[in-house]
């Protein structure tokens, strides 16, 4: 399943509006917003129809999925938006995770576990923003410049060390450029390890560099650590790859036009998270070229001035040079 | 004093909202504390055993307050023993949870490293650990080394 969906349920007191565009969704935030309603008012529309006098609007059908035989159902659901309460433990289990990988379904997910078998994006974990009546979804982490930081975003800064997510292509190319700027820079060998590793650091201002498209499940930790270490800010594009398609250095206008709404082009049954589509789209562009990418061992192209330049262009809040 | 213990544990109710519906006892609902807590993370006001004024909601019952506060008031009154899971929590309510275990031996068990920062007060024993937190930076610290969740 792929695209972006507009979803309306109300009844005659209750108004939630919301869009979903990824295949998997998650709505935590504090009690009494109107979560567990939300799963109520549709369980009633799915068992009765008009007849229960909620109205669901969206262009896919909406239920709920939920219970000990939801791996007994799920495999007879398809290109659906299903919403699942935060009573199902099972949604941290590696049964579900894999279900979810190969499901052409959109997952809603209400839960405040950090779920690390999900490769859930830092853009699609929501609370409810409550208006009287109306409830719509709020982004959770606020970014400008996709730099994610309790603190306000108060123009470049050149940070004195870079935590990067991963030890490959990313991190040459990170590595390089701080080399050249007399940055310390570090692999933290995983996202997994990323709050230990920005617990340890001892210079700051410090930027951590990782895939906004997966980092969901560290976000709540890794926010926390952030409010306590102001200096310390994340920078979380979708993916190194993204920054690479959009720095623009790779010809043609339909990557740009794929950036501008990659919803309606990732189909959920094939790319777990976004970052993988991006990694795919930029093999692809590049097969057969002096760009020629491999996630592996970073092409030394990238490295040459103007294409660096370009690429770390796309950091529109980061200052490398002093 | 409050104690907390992160993972899969004995004894613990992993969905509290669920056990509250079918074991709540009337009474509590009517204690000043439960009516303070409704009042607090609701928005809501209690006027009987079986009814709460809700401003959104207009009259509900008491099966239809918000899933925190029902883990709120089982931590407060329930007797059985068993260990809430206080994931079923927002933020909103981690100043009640603190409260509560100032005023009583009170474990709870969690899922994920709740935020503790609106609370001036911390402290707490992290039973994977044995180690006593006495502010809610040393809580962070802590908790980010503990693997279970």
């Amino acid at each position: 399943m792929k695209g972006k969906y507009h979803i309306v349920v109300q009844n005659n007191r209750l108004r939630y509006e919301l869009d979903i565009r990824r295949n998997i969704t998650i709505i935590r935030g504090d009690s009494a917003t109107g979560k567990t309603k939300l799963i109520n008012l549709l369980e009633q529309a799915a068992d009765f129809g008009e007849g229960s006098g909620v109205e669901v609007i969206c262009e896919r059908p909406c239920r709920t999925l939920g219970g000990r035989d939801w791996n007994l159902v799920l495999p007879n659901i398809h290109e659906q938006i299903l919403f699942l309460d935060e009573e199902n433990s099972f949604v941290k289990s590696q049964e579900f995770a894999s279900a979810v990988k190969a499901s052409d379904n959109y997952f809603v997910i209400i839960t405040r576990e950090d779920l690390p078998n999900l490769p859930y994006s830092v853009d699609e974990i929501y609370g409810i923003h409550i208006s009287g009546r109306y409830h719509d979804l709020k982004r959770t982490y606020n970014e400008l410049y996709h730099i994610y930081s309790p603190k306000a975003f108060s123009g470049k800064e050149r940070p004195e060390a870079v935590v990067v997510e991963d030890s490959n292509s990313g991190y040459e190319f990170f590595h390089a450029v701080c080399e050249e700027n007399g940055i310390d820079c570090m692999s933290a060998g995983g996202k997994s390890n990323l709050k230990t590793v920005m617990r340890q650091l001892d210079k700051e201002p410090a930027l951590v560099i990782a895939d906004g498209a997966a980092i969901g499940s560290e976000m709540n930790e890794l926010y926390q650590i952030m409010c306590q270490r102001p200096a310390v800010k994340c920078y979380l594009p979708e993916s190194f790859e993204w920054m690479i398609l959009k720095s623009g250095v790779i010809d043609g206008k339909s990557v740009q036009d794929i950036l501008n709404h990659p919803e309606d082009f990732v189909e959920s049954r094939n790319y777990f998270s976004w970052e993988r589509f991006f990694t795919v789209l930029l093999m692809e562009y590049t097969r057969d070229s002096y760009f020629k990418y491999s996630k592996n061992r970073l092409n030394g192209t990238y490295l040459h001035e103007k294409i660096k330049s370009a690429i770390l262009d796309v950091m529109e809040g980061v200052s490398w040079r002093e | 004093m409050l104690k907390i213990i992160f993972g899969e544990v004995e004894n613990s109710v992993y969905h509290p909202p669920t056990y509250f519906d079918n074991q709540y006892e009337d009474e509590w609902i009517t204690d000043p504390l439960s009516v303070a807590m409704i009042k607090d993370i609701d928005k809501s006001d209690v006027v009987g055993t079986h009814l709460i004024q809700s401003p959104v909601l207009g009259p509900i019952s008491t099966k239809e307050i918000s899933g925190g506060v029902k883990t709120l008031i089982l931590m407060a009154f329930d007797k059985s023993g068993r260990i809430f899971n206080a994931s079923s929590c927002g933020d909103n309510c981690a100043k009640w949870i603190v409260e509560l275990g100032k005023k009583k031996d009170l474990t709870i068990n969690l899922h994920h490293v709740m935020d503790f920062s609106s609370v001036p007060e911390f402290e707490a024993v992290m039973l994977n650990t044995n180690v006593v937190v006495h502010s809610y930076g040393e809580y962070l610290e802590e908790a980010i080394t503990i693997k279970e969740r």
